[in-house]
Parts: structure tokens; sequence; C-alpha cells
């Protein structure tokens, strides 16, 4: 798309007034879900009370407690009697795991390609800047599908595709920021000490742009988890027998009338999970960057 | 202006070429075409046959070439499944599709951009923190959770509507809902952050200062500034007309263009994904096109100055 859009974006409002107020309890709120879902996702093996590809055929499409099931199965069963709560926890697992490959994919690939055109100027920015421009004009879910299918499908080939979604936007920050720097006291005073470009960009100026990088990798993170999961959803991400909390909704979708319950568990998970982040990074934005507003 | 305009015609240009060599690269060099569409123990003379039909003994080079030729020709190569031209299936496609994408974007900037607005305008009232939660939760619940949910609730509870398929105008209700939601809240999040924005710039003081009365500064200062930066995500949504509604599509078994992609994808029919992704490229370069010419009408500032200035 184009550079206005961003830079109308950094015409900041005032800065408002900092209050050193309590943390507002949305925010703690999602703090403590992302925290859990992270427990879940470190200490899945622990937590699920069965193997999640183990089958329970006595106890097939069995709703959870309160829709009239036993403890044994909290969350209910699918078809194969796969217990569905830990079907959810590994999902958890495998979700969580792509998303922050993802984000770190991206986030270091746009840096480095921001630092590169902000170094090197001339033809290399240009590249850079149509690579960038050409990512910001395709829906990334449709050059995921292209690829996706095409290599076949593997786990460290997704994480790296996803890992693609969204670097031309660390890049356009990344470069960004550079140049300015560039022009700023400190970085031209490290170079004239004699510095290496290395040691210019990786210890002076990352550090002084890395609260506005941390803003847009936790606004990322979000879309990461909502296009993992759609792309699972669709058949087309994580394969079984390994499952992902798309997955489990594409699976659950199959018996919507019958055992909703499959759908719900792993839908909600998603819903909270990218409305926590949402939420948490958000108030990040504000805290740290109000210039990303 | 002239300058502006070339310069944002060579680069949309070359995004285009740059779709198309994404295209073949990625598709063709992924694996062997043939062992895929005839099965691995297929004769090997049916697969020497299949690529000799196909031209995929040739070099590289030589089948990008023609390809390109091809693409000027407006011939993008036949499905590898039915043999029929893919822009034949991918064209039949394209009504059914807008019947879903065209009543969502109306609906999208129908609510979305006056719920924006009117949650700028009364910032922190009750009106602005509804919008902004709902706004929050369309755009963290992914569409085919909403989808399913509408589904659960409309078809299968209360059984209003139809499920999937696509027979009457009841079968578009849900899809068109299921995107319209979702959008409508990005929109409105979006508007709202770019008048706050507005609001709080030097301009719209001098104007209240000088005596405008509140409602002509926002109308004549406040909104034409606004607009710049909405109207590059409404860009981006006209943009993906034909392509956004690839997960709706496929949760309400719609027969459009996102559907054809996906079963084409899981069958690795290589044409149809090819004409799939430049016709997707063609419709969203051509948007982004036309919002940089509006930016050039909207705000004089950047006819002057193309990239640098802005940079």
């Amino acid at each position: 798309m184009s550079d206005v859009s961003f830079d109308a974006a950094a015409a900041v409002s005032a800065p408002r007034t900092r209050r050193r107020a309590r943390l507002p309890v949305p925010v703690v709120l999602a703090l403590g879900w992302l925290a859990l879902m992270l427990l879940v996702a470190v200490a899945a093996d622990l937590l699920s009370p069965f193997p999640y590809t183990a089958l329970d055929l006595r106890n097939r499409l069995s709703p959870p407690v309160g829709m009239g099931g036993a403890w044994l199965h909290a969350l209910g069963t699918d078809e194969l009697g796969r217990d569905v709560l830990s079907r959810l926890i590994t999902s958890i697992r495998m979700s969580l795991l792509i998303a922050f490959g993802a984000t770190a994919i991206s986030a270091v690939l746009g840096v480095t390609l921001g630092f590169l055109a902000a170094h090197f100027r001339g033809l290399v920015e240009q590249a850079v800047l149509a690579l960038v421009d050409f990512q910001a004009a395709m829906p990334f879910l449709i050059l995921a599908l292209a690829v996706l299918a095409f290599f076949g499908n593997s786990l460290p080939l997704f994480i790296c595709l996803l890992g693609l979604n969204g670097w031309e936007r660390y890049a356009r920050i990344a470069r960004g920021l550079a140049v300015s720097a560039g022009s700023q006291g400190y970085a031209a005073a490290v170079k004239g000490l004699g510095a290496s470009p290395w040691r210019v960009y990786g210890r002076h100026v990352l550090p002084n742009i890395a609260s506005t990088l941390i803003v847009s990798m936790t606004l990322a993170f979000p879309e990461i988890i909502l296009l993992e999961s759609g792309l699972s959803f669709l058949g087309l991400g994580v394969q079984p027998p390994m499952t992902s909390l798309g997955n489990m909704v594409g699976y659950g979708r199959e018996y919507l009338t019958r055992a909703p319950w499959i759908l719900l568990a792993p839908s909600s998970v998603i819903v909270l999970t990218t409305l926590s982040v949402s939420l948490v990074g958000d108030w990040l934005r504000d805290r740290l960057d109000p210039t990303l507003r | 202006m002239l300058r502006f305009l070339g310069l944002r015609l060579a680069r949309a240009l070359l995004t285009l070429v740059l779709v198309v060599t994404f295209a073949f690269v990625v598709l063709r060099l992924s694996g062997d075409p043939a062992l895929l569409i005839l099965s691995a123990d297929a004769p090997p003379e049916a697969v020497a046959a299949f690529r000799q039909a196909w031209g995929l003994n040739d070099p590289i080079w030589q089948q990008y070439l023609r390809y390109f030729a091809a693409i000027f020709r407006g011939d993008l190569g036949q499905s590898m499944r039915d043999g029929r031209p893919a822009v034949e299936l991918v064209a039949e496609r394209i009504p059914a599709t807008l019947a879903l994408t065209l009543p969502a974007l109306l609906m999208k900037l129908g609510i979305g951009i006056p719920a924006g607005i009117y949650a700028a305008l009364h910032r922190n009232s009750f009106a602005d923190r509804a919008v902004m939660l709902l706004a929050v939760a369309g755009f963290t619940v992914p569409s085919f959770v909403l989808g399913l949910v509408l589904v659960l609730v409309f078809a299968v509870q209360l059984g209003w509507l139809p499920s999937g398929g696509q027979e009457n105008w009841r079968h578009a209700v849900l899809p068109v809902l299921t995107l319209g939601i979702g959008g409508a809240a990005v929109l409105a999040r979006f508007t709202r952050s770019a008048m706050l924005e507005v609001l709080g710039q030097p301009y719209m003081r001098t104007a209240l200062a000088k005596g405008v009365p509140w409602a002509r500064a926002v109308r004549r200062h406040g909104l034409p500034n606004a607009a710049i930066p909405t109207v590059t995500i409404v860009g981006f949504m006209v943009g993906s007309l034909l392509a956004g509604a690839v997960v709706v599509e496929s949760v309400f078994s719609w027969p459009g263009v996102g559907r054809l992609l996906v079963v084409a994808v899981a069958n690795r029919d290589l044409a149809v994904v090819q004409c799939i992704l430049l016709l997707v490229a063609t419709t969203m370069v051509s948007a982004n096109l036309v919002v940089d010419l509006l930016y050039g009408v909207l705000d004089p500032r950047l006819r002057a100055a193309p990239r640098e200035a802005t940079a």
C-alpha cells in the first residue's frame, strides 16, 4: 500500500498526560488469560488427562460437563472418542508455538531488510521497497494458499511461511527509524568512534527502536493466530494427526448439529487469546509508543 | 502530477510482474505436476506423454517466457483436471463471489465509517466504548468462528435461514453478515483513530478559535483530512472483493472464486491457482492505483512529492 497511511498515523495526536494509574481491569484479565495459555502450552504433557490421539470408543461424542456429560471427559469427546480437553491442550501448544515462531521470523526478517535498506540506500533500498509494495499489495492468505499446497506441507515450512506475513511492516518501521536515527547524534557518534555497521545497528539503533518493534509484534501476533487457524480450518495448515486450534474447529464443523462442543471449545480459546493479545497490545502501544497509534 | 502518475503506474506494473514471477516460480518448481496429477505409480510412458503435452520438459526459462507471452494473449492455460480453460473456470465463479462481497462491502462502509466517526466525536462516551468493544470483538473473532456461530444460531437452533449452498437470496444472508460484521469492525476502529488524530490537529483548534461552529469545522476540516487514511483501508477492501471471501465461502459452501481456489490448491491444479493469483493481484493493484490517485485529489501536497518526501 502506501507510506501515506503510515505517516499519517505517525503524525501523532498530542502526547497524553501520563497517569501512573493501576492496570486497567480488562488488561489484567487479558494478562491472566495469556499467562494461563502459556502455562498450558509449556506444561501440556502434564496437564492433559489423556494422550491427544487416544481413542475411547465407548464414549464417542459424549457431551461435556454441564451438557450432561461426565467428568471423565470434562469437555466431551469427538466422533472417535478422543478427549476434547486433551486435544485442546495440545492444540493450544501447537498454535502458540507457530504464532511465536512466525512472529519472531517476520520481525527478524523485516528488521534486517529495513536496516539493509537504510544502510545501503540506493538500489538495495529500492529493491526492498518494491518487495514491501508487493507484499502489501497481495492478500497474504492467497499467497500462503498457493505456496502451501504446492510445496506440500510440513510444520517447519508452515511456520516459515507464516513468518513471511507482516514482515513488510517491520521493514518499513525499521527503515524509517534507522534513517532518522542516522541523522541523530548518537549513531554518527559511534560511527565516528570506528564502530562497525553491525555494532551501530545491533547495539545502538536496535535498542532505540525496540519498544516500537515490540508493540508492533504484539499487534501482529493475533493476526498470525487468526491466519494459522484459518488455514488449518481450511485443511491446508497443520495436518493430522497433529492438531491445532483451527484444525479442531474445521473438524468440529462436521458435527455442528450433533456435537457443537467439539467446535466451541477451540473457538472460544482462539477468540479469547486474540482478544487478550490485542488488549495488551493496545495498552502497551498507549504506554510505550503512542507514535504507532 | 504526471510524474506522480507515471511513478505509481510503474510501481503497479512492477508489482504485477513480481506476482507473475512469484506464481510461476513457486508453483512450477515446487514439485513434479505430472506425478501429482497422474499419481505416483503411473506408467512412465503416460508421465512422459503428459510432460510433453504440458511443455514440462523444456528449460524453465522457456516455460517462463511462454507463460508471460501467453498471459499477454489472455491465455492462462487449462485446468489440469478437466482440460477447460482456467480463465473460463474462474470467470464463471466471479458473479457468485461478488454477490457476497459487494453487499458486504456496502455493509462495512455503511456501518463502519459512521460508527467510527460517531465514536471519535463522542470520545469516551458510552457509545464510544460500546463501538470500540464491538470493534475489538469483531476484529478478534475469526470469520469461520463467526460464520459457524451464526449457522449454529440461525440455521440449526432457530431454523430461519439455510446453513449453506446457493439457491436464493436467503442463502446469501449469513455469509454476507459474516463478512460485513468483521469488516465493519475493522473499519470503525480505523476511522475512529483517523478521526481522533485529525481532531487533535492545530488546524482544528485554529478553525474553532476563529469562530467556526463545531459541526462546520468537523465537516470542512475534520472529515476530509480523516478521509485520507480511511481511503487506504477502503481501497484494500475494494481490492479484495474477489479474494476476501475464501474462508467464508468455504464455511457456507458457496461456489465462488474462493472455494474454487481452495479446491484447486488441494488438487494442485496449477493453471487455476495461477489464474486466481493473477486476477486477485490485478484487482488489488488497480484498487491501490485508484487509491493513490484519490490521494492526489484529497491531498494536493502529495501530487508534488511522490515517495521520498513522505517516506
